[in-house]
């Protein structure tokens, strides 16, 4: 077994270190002190795709793509203070009608239960403040449905089936541009 | 939800991801990062924080709108805590090197 010597960071804030959590270091450090001894090799590339925004956003169609879950009344506790619940994962892509809101939790096991309690969808789903944006003209329109992905260890089934999957339901309902958020 | 946004981009629709885990994001590539720098789970903002979360969201529109290049990141202006200790909380190994807290990993929220 390998263990890592760590000690806790002080609470002062270390100028000397970067102030944003590597939580690549950190999840690979607390695995391998518990034994585990082969590291999750996140995604990583050196060419990043872009596509220059041409039209103007006033006249655009903007997608809400999410990674959290559709609350599953049959899986078990999904409150506020609900231990990690692998039974409410889900595991392929979805849509669901962006009227009536809907309601979703966060089933990923890496949400910081620690230091916040997930009580607010507008605090990891932007549709509400999406809404506004279309009202108020900021934005052309949202489709009328929203998408989720799911967080799963393989990336061959997110880059093969997921991603085009979602290509294809954008393209299907007229999007122009994507906002998407990890929670 | 990195691996979306590259598909998406390279495939004519432009994206913006909102995250708080910097790292994990930027070691993949996106286009587009909006970072906030807040405990895994609150992208768009404090809960409850109906402004915040305004900010944040338009935030994300500016930078659809003017970034120039990929891997532009830009951080909200926001701060958690003045008190970073919530930092040294996630998955923290205590003196011994043994887990201290729970949760096992991240997506990029």
């Amino acid at each position: 077994m390998t263990t890592v010597e760590r000690k806790p960071e002080p609470a002062r804030l270390d100028l000397s270190r970067r102030t944003y959590i590597d939580y690549i270091d950190r999840t690979r450090e607390y695995y391998l002190a518990q034994g585990f001894n082969n590291p999750y090799q996140w995604a990583h590339y050196d060419d990043v795709p872009f596509t220059r925004v041409t039209k103007p956003l006033t006249r655009s169609r903007v997608a809400v793509i999410t990674t959290a879950a559709r609350y599953q009344p049959d899986k078990g506790d999904q409150g506020p203070h609900a231990p990690y619940n692998n039974g409410a994962k889900f595991h392929a892509v979805y849509t669901d009608p962006i009227d009536p809101p809907p309601d979703l939790r966060i089933s990923h096991i890496g949400y910081d239960r620690a230091n916040t309690v997930p009580d607010d969808i507008d605090a990891y789903f932007p549709l509400a403040r999406l809404k506004e944006c279309a009202a108020a003209g900021r934005i052309g329109s949202l489709p009328p449905r929203f998408y989720g992905v799911p967080t799963l260890r393989s990336q061959r089934q997110t880059i093969e089936r997921d991603a085009p999957e979602l290509l294809r339901l954008c393209r299907d309902d007229g999007v122009d541009v994507a906002v998407l958020t990890a929670v | 939800m990195s691996l979306v946004a590259r598909h998406l981009e390279a495939h004519d629709i432009p994206t913006v991801v909102i995250g708080c885990a910097r790292d994990i994001v930027e070691h993949c590539g996106v286009p587009r990062f909006v970072f906030s720098d807040f405990p895994l789970g609150n992208p768009i903002g404090r809960p409850h924080d109906t402004a915040m979360q305004r900010s944040i969201v338009g935030l994300a529109l500016d930078v659809l709108e003017s970034a120039c290049a990929p891997r532009t990141t830009v951080q909200t202006p926001f701060v958690w805590d003045p008190d970073p200790s919530w930092k040294a909380a996630y998955n923290r190994l205590d003196e011994n090197g043994r887990p201290a807290a729970r949760g096992e990993g991240a997506d990029g929220g």
